[in-house]
């Protein structure tokens, strides 16, 4: 659509199905997961492979479609045997009452959240900041929701909003939190370790239940779809 | 391609056989060397600025993102749970490649970056972003872009 208004473009492409569907002029195949175009964080020589290759299309005048792959997998699209969770958590038991959600989330955040603040000092940021609220206001605020409670927050105009974004942070503040030391892990390990392993995985998969038992037609299409990746869902 | 083994279903089947428009058309627009070029990134993440709004379900909008934004205040909205977080965890330029770009300014690989660089949200039908595309492509000429870097998540 751009360059039918005049700018050539070159697409980091992550998905072939779609590139052939709807043919750009210049295309990129990557061999990356969804999520990243570039392929590898904190790597600036593999970035730059990828995004050179990529504008070197623009030079080429066979045109009118060019479809060139990257040949290289990321380096840390595999799994690493080797690899230890930044922050060590008892593994989760099942919980039924929203206090005891509350107080045992409460006790696992007081864990990771000073493994994230390593985090953030090791890389210099943090994609955590869309819940509207400060992480020790979470337990209390997501746990309300399996009583039934529909809390919100200025910064979002619903209850299923300010919960979803809550999710989000949340996913994003342990994510950062377990790479905090040490070589990558792949996307995978943290996805496993977060879903199996944690009390913040394990409430989120309640939260989504409650959600979907709501009246609230908002939370419970929200909670049904943006809480929980689906190969993580409960049987 | 990504690996279809590293989406799961029921996205996988979706990304596969989404619904893609199909053009009458293959536009080809020429330009000088890359030496001669300035770039500029349109992302599909829905990037915003820490504070601002998220961009609502479906929304065929477009945002600037001014260069001028520090990349520790730069957080992804997209509503899709489906794509790795993890990496733009660790370093925005995984997703939108502002510091790549700058050092290829530095050292004349190409012609320089644009002040403003764009953003939508994928997984919104193409339809709804006709508009998008004109306000992105007039802000991008006005400021003498002759290259756009498409880099959807």
């Amino acid at each position: 659509m751009l360059e039918e208004r005049g700018l050539p473009t070159t697409v980091l492409a992550l998905v072939l199905p779609q590139v052939e569907k709807t043919k750009p002029p210049r295309a990129l195949m990557l061999p990356f997961m969804l999520g990243r175009p570039l392929g590898e964080p904190n790597d600036a020589p593999f970035q730059r492979r990828v995004l050179l290759q990529a504008l070197r299309l623009l030079e080429r005048t066979d045109r009118p479609v060019l479809l060139e792959h990257f040949p290289d997998d990321n380096p840390s699209w595999f799994d690493r045997p080797d690899w230890t969770p930044a922050v060590s958590l008892s593994p989760p038991a099942p919980l039924h009452e929203a206090a005891a959600w509350r107080s045992a989330f409460q006790a696992e955040l007081a864990l990771v959240l000073p493994v994230w603040e390593r985090f953030k000092a090791r890389f210099g940021r943090t994609s955590v900041g869309l819940a509207g609220q400060p992480p020790e206001d979470w337990p209390a605020f997501a746990t309300s929701f399996l009583d039934g409670a529909l809390p919100t927050v200025p910064s979002h105009d619903t209850p299923a909003l300010a919960l979803r974004f809550l999710a989000d942070d949340l996913k994003a503040l342990y994510g950062e939190a377990v790479q905090a030391d040490g070589p990558p892990p792949s996307a995978r390990q943290i996805d496993w370790w977060f879903w199996r392993k944690t009390v913040a995985g394990q409430m989120l998969i309640a939260l989504r239940e409650a959600a979907l038992k709501s009246e609230n037609n908002a939370l419970k299409t929200v909670g049904g779809r943006f809480f929980v990746p689906v190969p993580f869902l409960p049987n | 391609m990504a690996r279809l083994e590293d989406i799961p279903e029921p996205t996988r089947t979706a990304v596969a056989s989404i619904p893609c428009p199909s053009f009458d058309t293959t536009p080809f627009v020429s330009g000088p060397p890359l030496s001669q070029r300035r770039v500029a990134i349109v992302s599909s993440a829905a990037l915003i600025h820490r504070g601002d709004k998220p961009f609502p379900f479906g929304s065929g909008e477009y945002r600037a993102v001014p260069g001028d934004w520090s990349n520790d205040e730069i957080l992804i909205s997209h509503v899709s749970i489906n794509f790795d977080r993890a990496g733009f965890q660790r370093d925005v330029n995984v997703v939108y490649p502002i510091d790549r770009l700058r050092e290829f300014a530095a050292e004349g690989v190409i012609g320089g970056v644009t002040s403003t660089h764009y953003t939508i949200m994928g997984s919104t039908d193409p339809a709804a972003m006709v508009e998008s595309a004109d306000g992105i492509a007039a802000g991008l000429l006005a400021e003498g872009c002759n290259a756009v870097v498409l880099a959807p998540v």
